[in-house]
């Protein structure tokens, strides 16, 4: 049975459905089935990324994303009858992000930064059609994309950018207020000042 | 070995149980409905970053894709993501707990779930389902939903600060930013 959805929800000014929110934080889930050779390859792939932290260093550049994940499945826990048992016959591809701003800027972003790694990634899925030219790719993605059912975020008024400069000033912060009780006011306003220039960015 | 559900102390955990047939449709209404019945129940667990719930009804199949064999899901899916802090097995016990009201009509709809639906039964329902990642990536994955949070507060406060002391004397900017910053705590 497939699950009836009356009329589309329109889309939001982000470019993504509206259950896909929760405040700033859009989600995005796509799966995609992988040819037989990304079954080992992909692993290996996986395996080299998480030993290399490098290779991931791409995805901090794309400031605004949170968290995101990508994994292989090649078989499900079995629950009993209903369920089928056994392995897909081809492995499939779970992708899901969490991050800011706009649907169409995520994946620009991630099609121009991104282009050899989402090549490696999903290269070996079945009509994924190379990240660039983008509009190809975006069609790719909104096909295989599934909406959220129900989305949350802890923070949902913070972007991700937001987040990492807060964090970065409260390590400044903390070594500010951690001075501040013994110095004088002429040294205090001098470190203050100091404070302000180092922390520009993050406020 | 690191485990690859891990980046820094943040914890991808993913769970996908099949739905019972007929409960597809009210398992929709239900979680599409949440948010008009209040703040989300993931909202109860204090450490969860971001979660989501996605029924999943089949994979794509297109035939321009030259894909020899259609391949189709047996039953609709549901799909539990969490990006959590910590490890995942105290952050199962405080789900399996907190969520208590929602679960039975949340994972009660699917093939194997316990009849009860809470506690330890859950809990090893989930984990028995549960899918390792393959790659995590984790932006800020040092910093759990309270560091966050407060860091966030945090610049608020000075943000607003840094506005009312312009132009302040050393004294008079030492003495604010002690009761501002150290006096509170």
């Amino acid at each position: 049975m497939s699950i009836q959805t009356p009329a589309p929800a329109p889309i939001t000014a982000t470019g993504t459905q509206p259950r896909n929110h929760d405040g700033q934080a859009i989600a995005i889930t796509v799966f995609s089935t992988i040819k037989l050779w990304g079954r080992v390859f992909l692993p290996v792939l996986f395996f080299v990324t998480r030993r290399i932290p490098k290779l991931t260093g791409t995805l901090r550049q794309l400031s605004f994303i949170h968290f995101a994940r990508w994994t292989v499945i090649g078989k499900l826990p079995y629950n009993g009858p209903p369920q089928k048992k056994g392995r897909f016959r081809y492995p499939h591809m779970y992708f899901e992000s969490n991050f800011n701003g706009g649907w169409e800027e995520y994946i620009d972003a991630f099609s121009h930064i991104l282009t050899d790694g989402m090549t490696a990634f999903w290269g070996s899925s079945y009509g994924f059609p190379k990240p660039l030219p983008t509009a190809p790719f975006k069609r790719y993605i909104q096909d295989n994309e599934t909406e959220a059912d129900h989305y949350y975020c802890a923070y949902p008024e913070a972007t991700s950018t937001m987040i990492q400069r807060s964090l970065e000033l409260d390590k400044k912060l903390v070594a500010l207020k951690r001075d501040a009780r013994r110095m004088d006011p002429d040294a205090f306003a001098a470190a203050y000042r100091r404070f302000l220039t180092d922390a520009q960015n993050a406020l | 070995m690191a485990s690859p559900n891990v980046s820094g102390q943040a914890y991808a955990f993913m769970a996908m149980t099949p739905v019972m047939p007929g409960e597809e449709q009210p398992l929709a209404e239900y979680l599409r409905g949440l948010r008009a019945r209040g703040p989300s129940p993931l909202a109860r667990l204090a450490r969860t970053h971001l979660a989501r719930f996605v029924i999943v009804p089949d994979f794509k199949n297109d035939p321009t894709w030259k894909q020899r064999h259609e391949e189709h899901l047996d039953l609709n899916y549901l799909i539990f993501t969490s990006n959590l802090d910590g490890d995942l097995d105290s952050y199962l016990d405080e789900l399996c707990e907190k969520l208590a009201p929602e679960a039975k009509e949340i994972w009660g709809r699917c093939v194997g779930c316990p009849e009860s639906a809470e506690g330890a039964a859950l809990k090893t329902y989930l984990r028995h389902n549960q899918i390792d990642t393959g790659i995590f990536f984790a932006a800020y994955g040092e910093a759990t939903v309270a560091t966050v949070r407060k860091a966030l507060r945090e610049r608020e406060k000075m943000i607003a600060f840094a506005i009312r002391a312009q132009g302040m004397a050393p004294a008079a900017l030492h003495e604010a930013f002690l009761a501002e910053f150290i006096g509170a705590q």
